[in-house]
């Protein structure tokens, strides 16, 4: 309904829209719609069906950010987060989880491409390009929180629980990971671990490829999830778990490098949410010109239209600054980072000013299972703490901003 | 062997389209375009017949705006090997395309020219039937199902109470009916490889031909609204409206 088309976009990044806004309308709200009422009794394995990644697939939609030479979508670079943006909104607009189930293949086959070796780049891009149940993972939040991730408070004291050492070649991995997209189904992970305790966590974590299928990892539980039900968010624990040395990606600067994969992360998951805003106007936009209260269709009533008016207008200035945001981000600006940051957070708060919304026009009806808008609800409420909380959104900014004054660390608790 | 497609940009089909205020036309400056759905269709079965190893070669052809070049790049991504795209503003009746088409063909020489049965914004469905004409090609309109033998091509017919079979000799042309096929999705990786196929444009002057509007618009007007339900108070008023207002019983 609300279709950005200000002649920024290239020719191919509007067809790419419109072959996945085709997919969405054909293949995932028809299946979205007949299951309401599953999705609280779906087992992991249900969610979603065989036949909507295989969709997916038909779209190449699962593993963009794989390089050409494998088969990948050969994007134009220049251009690369602005149409992974486009591409998650329109994924999400049919289902929230879905868009999550794909684009940590994105992010994490961007990360592949940057830090794994070549031959093993040869040996898994391949496998991911020929399942298309294949999903990879992102494993970095442990139970004993996620915050000090994205806020690196550069002290001992905040390094990771889960550590790793080289052993006769192998590095065995000791720890647990928790909350982990696609954690419960992926195939492939990376991971990361403490290798140097004595140094603060921007100097000490490294990261790792690790399969599933390697002896000492074991996947402990699919997350029961209040929204994005449809992707399986799960924990892993890893006990002497061995991974060839070769499957270091990065040494010890894992953190700082990995800033390829969260910039390129926010936006994409900004666009996500932006998509479920996008599923709420248009639902409820049909919602309002048809039911009728008062003797005349809702959208008639004053109040309703104010309500709808402000949906629209936070709509677009979430769609404004996500463009703003990848645009920087694409052209490697210096304000990338506080730009991402400011898109996931203003993303996050604003979409769900835009689900509440929904869910008041829709009266009664807006709180029922059958409906379908509580899920959007629900969908729009989960991605507050996804790829951190607002609060800690808002901190980077200004640390980001002011690294002089609000960057500095006022020491560890006593 | 070469097939030539024509592929037609038009409104969204899922779209609701407006009038202009004057009721002189259309008003699509803001509303999505696509490629003509049953061009698509034209544009799935060619490719499938270079898949099968039948055809040598899909050409895909436009005679359109600038833009209608994102309609060839659908075509190219859904797997036509390339596109010619032959340039005008005017409004496109049949008549027009079908010389600027018959005039590609005799460059391009296919043996088999696929069009969509009809054009869904002005539905007149003759573009394929005057191409054939001017040619003196035989047509087979409405296919819902195309085998190509050597020189013959069989195609069934959708007709008024069933189908109907028949056998044409190459060159030849077919237009699309819904059932010939379900086309599939521009995929991201084919819409960056149609990128660098070749696309041509072309003025219709090139082929010394003048796009012209024979046909003056007088007015258009939107259908009119629903009438508002009634509720009726018994099954006897209902018999008796279905009898009397709304003509359906005896
Ligand atoms: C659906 C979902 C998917 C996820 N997927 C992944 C994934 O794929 N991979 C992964 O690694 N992680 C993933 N996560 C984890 C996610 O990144 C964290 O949940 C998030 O960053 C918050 O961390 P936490 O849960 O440890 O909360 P905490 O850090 O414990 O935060 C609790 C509260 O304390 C506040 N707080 C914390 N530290 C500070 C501070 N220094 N100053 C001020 N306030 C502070 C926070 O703002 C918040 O309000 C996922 C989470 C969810 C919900
Ligand atoms: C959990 C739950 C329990 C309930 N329990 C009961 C119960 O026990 N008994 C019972 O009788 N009902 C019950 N209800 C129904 C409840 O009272 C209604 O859902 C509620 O009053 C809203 O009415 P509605 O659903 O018809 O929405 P609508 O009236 O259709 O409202 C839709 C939107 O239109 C707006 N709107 C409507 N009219 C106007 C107007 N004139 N001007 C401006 N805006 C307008 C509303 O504010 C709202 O935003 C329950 C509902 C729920 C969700």
């Amino acid at each position: 309904m609300i279709h950005a088309d200000d002649g920024s976009l290239s020719q191919e990044q509007r067809l790419m829209r419109d072959s996945c806004r085709a997919f969405v309308d054909d293949a995932v709200t028809p299946f979205i719609r007949s299951n309401w009422q599953r999705e609280w009794d779906m087992s992991p394995g249900e969610r979603l069906p065989r036949s909507i990644l295989e969709g997916a697939e038909t779209i190449g939609v699962r593993t963009l950010g794989v390089p050409e030479a494998y088969g990948g979508v050969d994007l134009e670079r220049e251009t690369e987060v602005r149409t992974f943006a486009l591409i998650s909104e329109e994924i999400a607009r049919g289902d929230s989880g879905l868009a999550d189930k794909l684009v940590q293949n994105w992010k994490v086959s961007i990360l592949l491409r940057e830090f794994a070796p070549k031959h093993l780049q040869d040996k898994w891009f391949p496998r991911l390009l020929a399942d298309p149940q294949f999903l990879l993972a992102h494993c970095l939040t442990e139970p004993r929180g996620a915050s000090d991730r994205w806020l690196p408070y550069n002290v001992p004291e905040a390094a990771m629980h889960t550590k790793a050492v080289l052993k006769d070649g192998h590095w065995v991995i000791n720890g647990r990971k928790q909350f982990i997209s696609n954690g419960f189904d992926a195939s492939l992970y990376v991971v990361y671990a403490n290798t140097d305790s004595s140094v603060g966590m921007l100097q000490g974590t490294s990261s790792f490829l690790v399969p599933r299928d390697t002896p000492g990892l074991t996947v402990t539980k699919c997350n029961e999830t209040m929204g994005c039900r449809f992707m399986n968010n799960g924990e892993l624990v890893f006990e002497d778990c061995r991974v060839p040395a070769d499957h270091l990606l990065v040494q010890n600067t894992a953190l700082g490098s990995a800033g390829q994969y969260f910039r390129a992360g926010k936006i994409i998951q900004a666009a996500k949410n932006l998509g479920v805003g996008v599923a709420c106007f248009e639902r409820t936009a049909d919602y309002v010109q048809n039911y009728v209260q008062g003797g005349r269709i809702l959208i008639k009533h004053q109040a309703v239209a104010l309500r709808l008016a402000d949906m629209a207008t936070r709509i677009e200035a979430v769609r404004a600054l996500i463009e703003r945001a990848s645009r920087a981000v694409d052209e490697g600006h210096p304000d990338m980072d506080v730009l991402c940051n400011m898109a996931k957070v203003y993303a996050s708060e604003e979409i769900m000013k835009v689900a509440t919304h929904a869910l008041e026009l829709h009266g009664g009806n807006g709180a029922m299972l059958e409906f379908g808008i509580e899920k959007l609800f629900r969908d729009a409420a989960i991605f507050l703490h996804m790829d951190a909380t607002v609060d800690v959104s808002r901190m980077k900014i200004i640390k980001t901003m002011f690294p002089a004054t609000a960057g500095k660390y006022a020491g560890p608790e006593n | 062997m070469k097939i030539l497609v024509a592929v037609k940009r038009v409104a969204d089909p899922n779209v609701k389209v407006r009038l202009r205020a004057d009721g002189s036309g259309l008003d699509l400056a803001a509303v999505k375009m696509t490629m003509n759905p049953f061009d698509e269709i034209a544009v799935e079965e060619a490719v499938r017949l270079k898949e099968a190893g039948i055809a040598s070669e899909v050409v895909v052809v436009s005679v359109g705006p600038d833009k209608a070049t994102e309609t060839l790049r659908t075509a190219l991504a859904m797997g036509a090997d390339r596109g010619l795209l032959v340039r005008t503003e005017a409004t496109t009746e049949p008549l027009a395309v079908a010389k600027v088409l018959s005039a590609v063909a005799g460059e391009e020489q296919p043996a088999l020219i696929l069009l969509g049965k009809q054009a869904i914004d002005d539905d007149c469905n003759q573009t394929g039937q005057m191409l054939a004409a001017k040619l003196g090609w035989p047509q087979a309109t409405f296919a819902s199902q195309l085998a190509v033998d050597g020189d013959r091509v069989t195609v069934i017919r959708e007709v008024d109470g069933g189908s109907q079979t028949i056998a044409l000799t190459l060159p030849a042309i077919v237009t699309a009916d819904l059932r010939l096929n379900e086309p599939r999705y521009a995929s991201l990786p084919n819409i960056m490889k149609a990128k660098k196929k070749p696309l041509e444009e072309r003025q219709a002057s090139d082929y010394g031909l003048v796009i012209e509007e024979r046909l003056e618009v007088v007015r258009l007007e939107e259908p009119p609204t629903r009438a508002a339900g009634i509720k009726v108070k018994s099954v006897a008023e209902l018999v008796e409206r279905l009898k009397t207002e709304a003509g359906v019983l005896a």
